[in-house]
């Protein structure tokens, strides 16, 4: 009895100094953590709304051009981040972020349409655990450039602005290449980015529009 | 008992006749996962040096202290506490390495080496031997991935640590950045180094 006592007694110090010392390291180092996400959430949103932006300029430069080109607003409980010219007047574009489950876990994404809500300028994905070299390619710029210029009209009936197909020639202007080998992730990506884009030009864009 | 190993044994030990990659075919998850880039495997490596010395030694300073039916328990507690302080300090300091190692630092615990010191030295051994044998067996697997990686990288992207050094019409072998690439290089490094220096009876025959 004793003995177990004592075994209790040793694994719930053990457990109270080692989640103390854990503890104390997180807290130090959160602020610093926080930051890092959020300056990369920043460099996507740079990248995808077309600010010109050195991909390896250091985080206090990309914080300055964040502040100075693009104003997150909210509308309808939607964050919207709205780019501005050079001037800090023009509005050049608006990005959404956009996300889903894709084929193993969630994916996140970031979104620019221009200012009259007609075409899509740009999209980039951040956050995702696709498998590399397969559904993962959805990252490369091949794949995502496909999408800038895309017009946003969506089809009557299933609603849909886009369709990922085979890769292959004689395509429509709505019909863009999937990722071969990869058809759960395109699956995927194309139904959560058809239904966010929907959705922003049903509701979000109505707002923003009436100002 | 027997007598305790010189600084030098444990040393050779961990670096070369035991080496636990090699030798003892332990931690070859992440040895595959993270060898296709010199710099991730470089953080790997430091990631996996700090926790088995660290949970090396504190496992032996509280060798006479624990239970030894919940000793497991007590490692793993351990090891575990030290592989989240490295988790948190590659986050705040090299978010990149971070997003590129993704789940690998978390899975440092899961690594065979790490609790296989602790249980087959630390436990038994004090402070000072202990911390030497977990840094000679952590620096074996580390020289094990260094190999690696640089046959891996330079052939797969035409680089090292990011540095062009192929020439500019060479094709990259994209299968050396997969996992494949990974089996290939690590199944012929150990076959070509058991088989150039048997250690074991089963090696030599």
């Amino acid at each position: 009895m004793k003995k177990r006592l004592y075994s209790i007694a040793f694994m719930f110090v053990l457990t109270f100094v080692f989640a103390a010392v854990v503890s104390a390291v997180k807290g130090y180092n959160e602020e610093r953590i926080q930051t890092n996400q959020q300056v990369k959430l920043q460099r996507i949103i740079l990248k995808v709304l077309g600010v010109p932006l050195d991909e390896k300029a250091p985080n206090q430069e990309v914080v300055q051009a964040f502040q100075k080109r693009v104003k997150p607003i909210e509308v309808k409980k939607r964050t919207l981040y709205v780019a501005y010219a050079e001037d800090g007047r023009r509005i050049t574009g608006y990005a959404l972020p956009v996300g889903g489950s894709g084929f193993w876990g969630p994916v996140y994404g970031m979104v620019s349409v221009d200012p009259e809500a007609s075409k899509i300028l740009g999209l980039a994905f951040y956050k995702h655990s696709e498998t590399p070299g397969l559904g993962a390619r959805i990252t490369e710029p091949w794949f995502v450039k496909q999408f800038a210029g895309l017009p946003l009209f969506p089809m009557e009936g299933d609603k849909k602005i886009f369709y990922l197909k085979p890769a292959g020639p004689g395509k429509g202007a709505n019909e863009l290449d999937a990722v071969t080998g990869a058809t759960g992730t395109s699956r995927a990506v194309e139904a959560f980015l058809n239904r966010d884009l929907d959705r922003f030009l049903r509701e979000t864009w109505k707002s923003v529009k009436k100002g | 008992m027997p007598k305790p190993l010189s600084s030098t044994q444990i040393f050779l030990g961990g670096l070369w006749n035991d080496n636990p990659v090699l030798r003892q075919i332990l931690g070859i998850c992440s040895t595959l996962a993270v060898t296709n880039l010199l710099v991730n495997t470089l953080v790997m490596n430091a990631g996996l040096i700090f926790t088995v010395c660290m949970s090396s030694l504190t496992v032996s300073i509280l060798r006479n202290y624990t239970p030894m039916k919940i000793r497991m328990m007590t490692q793993t507690l351990i090891i575990a506490s030290y592989v989240i302080m490295v988790d948190i300090a590659i986050s705040a300091y090299l978010p990149d390495i971070s997003e590129a190692l993704g789940p690998y630092v978390g899975l440092i615990i899961t690594n065979c080496i790490v609790m296989g010191r602790c249980e087959a030295y630390a436990k038994n051994n004090g402070p000072w031997p202990a911390f030497l044998d977990g840094l000679a067996m952590s620096l074996g697997y580390a020289a094990v991935l260094l190999v690696i990686a640089i046959i891996r990288e330079p052939l797969g992207f035409g680089t090292l640590l990011g540095y062009r050094i192929m020439p500019e019409g060479f094709t990259p072998w994209t299968i050396m950045i997969m996992a494949p690439g990974a089996f290939f290089t690590l199944g012929l490094f150990a076959w070509f180094v058991r088989a150039k220096f048997p250690q074991t009876a089963e090696e030599k025959k």
